[in-house]
């Protein structure tokens, strides 16, 4: 579905995503963002000061709704990492409405990182672009089986709750880091999609045949 | 470390960042000026333009005409235009569009407008809303940087509890005022202008939905005016992606009507096919025969852009909102927009757009073109006026907007983005008596314009202020005139032209040309020279022309007509131009028989 396209400087490309990675300081959101752009860990802890960015450009794959392979396009995806510090707290919130989808992370060896991403699902709700952006939880660290203080059950219902994909991840081994970004970038074509071609409310996936088979209006009234 | 090193440090590094991001964000916008670029060229091939006849019975994209019976074409969703079979785009089996629509929707996605029209729903900013907020901390800081030169005053003893941090940082704070402060102050500002428009956009929508129908078109004016309508008029943004989001009901009945109403101002006695040039109504609507509603509200969405290439004035009408209603009584509104390069008001320069039936709201998406010369611009006014179809061929104004094209700055020609404009009141007050039959408003004088500065001279006197010693010639030439009708009626002409320049001083300064004897067709040479016109005052004064038939046999001349050229933009392109002949068309006010002027 993607694979990575090389030279980075120019703009041939067909689309410019903008992804945020959030969640508390440690979790490894900086790692996490390395490994997916340049394939690499680095096990050493540098707290991210405020904010920074990462660039990667894909090849996406759309799918049609009769599930075949469409047309190909090129993605540059600018991948904002944020400080998890609570002291870049306004400054970080401030970039959440520039985003077009979001990894929200937490660390499974730490419980308190897990419980409060309520609290950053909330700082999403009020900041970002949308009451419901496009939303990944990404529970990091699953290398580390043995120091392990979040069950997966316990995160994949938080998912569901909020209705969204929940990925166990390492950026150590590089395990499942693709596909959380993939996912998300995948939810955010969809959302594109969804937002040019319907109307604003909340329109039921209607195809285009309902559309022009509609009786036409009875409106028409007598002039005189 | 000492931390005011460290966060001096800190504010490299998010500086750093956001320069990074600055570059993305250049190639990003090349990258969507170059497609809006092709999406305007894919555009112009279906643009209507008076010089190609568009009608029900040709494909709007391509021209092509269509049959009756068969190749018939199809009503575009999107667009409510009749699209031949090849100028479609198919999506699925049920689905098409056609390729202006189609490419209006790649463009859309690919530029990333819809995150910034969804991100508009939730934070209702004014233009500042495409700004990224690294944009604005990097501006910010920057302005912030260049003040922090100037050795600040020592800050007051109470200063705040964040400062308080580290104490030895009392005195170097000032001048290195730490990112992170920078931030607190900018995204807590940020943060308290969007909760407040929030704030006040939610009680707006309850009281909007608890008594919109009771509400008069006068208070909804002054509504949108402000902040507070926008979360209202947004979510009925009749921008263009909007033709996509449109409920069906409506999409029908556009389909089925709005062609079919861009003739409806034919007068009765004619043919419904007939060239839709010239209608009678429309010659009453500009002689203020036509209903004027008391109340002008709302707005209009267009925008302009000039090409040199083509010589081509491209006028795109995207929506209006908030109209009031044309039938009060009914709450009934067909709206329309109507399109004059004034001072030209010949019939077969005006354009029109198709009527959108029973809606505030209306969604036109049509471009409409002028093939005009660059040099012609000067002085004319785009006029884009809303009329309401009523029944019976009634018209009712809805408002115009007055764009003085000089001071357009055409300079992104084909990339102009759309602004909204509030509709006014007609400002140009229907003719008076004078202006007797329809034909005649149509005319117009063609004069050429120049402005000689003369060396500046020395002060005379010392009591003569040095503005005055600024003296220059205004040269006029009075090249012809248009649509004439006393010229075919009559066959010759022996004309002339007294002219009088109304200085702002209340000075007054007269000249008249010689009389030129049996010219058959609309082409003089009158000359006029204004000497000693001060530079300063020509932008207020204004030129009156009147031009005359000079009689035999000593009696009295008769008064074709007259007139004006004012209006600080085209007297200031004068000065701004020196020593170049500018073109001018004035609209020309012939006098009724005998009238004396």
């Amino acid at each position: 579905m993607f694979c990575a396209v090389s030279t980075m400087t120019d703009g041939d490309y067909d689309y410019l995503i903008k992804l945020l990675a959030l969640g508390d300081s440690g979790v490894g959101k900086t790692t996490f963002l390395y490994r997916y752009t340049d394939n690499k860990f680095n096990p050493k802890f540098i707290t991210t000061v405020g904010i920074d960015f990462r660039e990667k450009r894909v090849v996406y794959t759309a799918t049609n709704s009769n599930g075949t392979t469409g047309k190909t396009f090129k993605v540059h995806l600018q991948l904002w990492d944020t400080a998890g510090q609570e002291r870049f707290r306004s400054l970080t919130t401030a970039f959440f409405r520039d985003a077009m989808g979001f990894l929200l992370m937490f660390d499974l060896t730490s419980q308190q990182s897990f419980l409060n991403v309520r609290n950053w699902m909330s700082q999403l709700q009020a900041n970002a672009y949308c009451e419901n952006p496009d939303i990944v939880l990404v529970g990091n660290k699953a290398d580390l089986a043995d120091q392990r203080e979040v069950q997966e059950k316990q995160a994949k219902e938080l998912a569901d709750k909020y209705g969204i994909p929940y990925f166990e991840t390492s950026a150590a081994t590089g395990s499942e880091v693709d596909k959380a970004v993939i996912t998300l970038l995948d939810l955010v074509m969809k959302r594109m999609e969804q937002c040019v071609d319907k109307p604003a409310q909340e329109a039921p996936n209607g195809d285009g045949a309902s559309k022009l088979e509609a009786p036409p209006p009875s409106e028409k009234k007598c002039a005189c | 470390m000492d931390l005011s090193i460290l966060e001096a440090l800190e504010r490299e590094k998010v500086l750093e960042v956001l320069q990074r991001d600055k570059l993305l964000r250049s190639l990003e916008d090349e990258r969507i000026r170059k497609m809006k670029l092709e999406l305007q060229e894919i555009r112009r091939k279906g643009a209507k333009s008076f010089a190609r006849q568009y009608s029900e019975r040709t494909c709007a994209r391509c021209q092509r005409p269509l049959g009756k019976f068969w190749n018939c074409g199809a009503v575009c969703q999107g667009c409510s235009h009749r699209i031949c079979n090849k100028c479609r785009i198919v999506i699925s089996a049920h689905e098409w569009k056609c390729t202006v629509c189609h490419a209006f929707r790649e463009v859309k996605i690919k530029s990333g407008d819809w995150f910034l029209e969804e991100r508009s729903k939730k934070f209702p900013g004014g233009a500042e809303r495409h700004e990224t907020v690294g944009e604005k901390l990097l501006k910010s800081y920057q302005r912030l940087s260049h003040i922090s030169i100037v050795p600040p005053t020592p800050p007051p003893f109470s200063e705040g509890p964040s400062f308080s941090r580290s104490g030895g940082l009392q005195t170097s704070r000032p001048f290195t005022k730490s990112m992170e402060n920078l931030f607190v102050s900018l995204t807590s500002h940020m943060k308290k202008v969007s909760k407040s428009q929030n704030d006040v956009a939610v009680v707006d929508r309850a009281l909007l939905t608890a008594d919109y129908g009771k509400i008069s078109t006068k208070e909804r004016r002054s509504q949108s005016d402000t902040a507070i309508n926008r979360p209202f008029g947004l979510t009925k943004a009749p921008s263009l992606p909007d033709l996509f989001k449109r409920p069906k009901s409506e999409d029908e009945e556009g389909a089925g009507t709005s062609e079919a109403y861009t003739d409806e101002d034919v007068s009765p006695n004619t043919e419904y096919h007939e060239e839709k040039r010239g209608s009678i109504s429309s010659l009453c609507t500009e002689l203020g025969i036509f209903t004027c509603n008391n109340s002008v509200t709302g707005e209009i969405e267009l925008a302009l852009g000039y090409s040199i290439k083509t010589s081509c004035l491209e006028i795109s009408i995207r929506a209006c909102r908030n109209l009031a209603y044309g039938d009060p009584k009914r709450k009934k509104c067909h709206p329309y927009v109507k399109v004059y390069l004034l001072p030209d008001k010949s019939p077969n320069r005006k354009l029109k757009t198709a009527v959108k039936r029973n809606t505030t709201d209306p969604v036109f998406n049509e471009t409409l073109e002028y093939q005009i010369d660059g040099a012609w611009l000067v002085g004319r006014v785009l006029q884009a006026s809303v009329w309401h179809a009523g029944t019976l061929k009634r018209k009712v104004f809805l408002g115009e907007v007055l764009l003085p094209l000089e001071s357009w700055d055409f300079e992104h020609s084909t990339t102009q983005s759309t602004k909204w404009h509030l509709l006014c009141p007609r400002v140009t007050a229907p003719e008076g008596p004078e202006g007797g039959a329809g034909e005649i408003h149509h005319c117009e004088l063609m004069i050429k314009a120049k402005f000689t500065s003369s060396p500046p001279q020395l002060p005379k006197a010392a009591d003569h202020q040095r503005e005055e010693t600024h003296m220059g010639q205004l040269s006029i030439l009075i090249t012809g005139a248009n649509n004439l009708a006393i010229l075919r009626s009559s066959g010759s002409l022996n004309s002339f032209v007294k002219g009088c320049l109304a200085l702002p001083s209340g000075v007054e300064l007269t000249q008249k040309t010689q009389v030129q004897r049996r010219r058959s067709g609309p082409d003089w040479g009158h000359r006029l020279l204004f000497t000693a016109v001060p530079e300063a005052s020509l932008k207020g004064s204004s030129l009156e022309l009147g031009l005359w038939d000079h009689a035999p046999f000593g009696l009295p001349p008769r008064p074709l007509g007259r007139a004006k050229l004012e209006g600080a933009w085209s007297l200031q392109k004068l000065l701004q131009t020196p020593n170049m002949w500018l073109e001018f068309s004035l609209p020309f006010h012939p006098s009724a028989n005998g009238k004396k002027m």
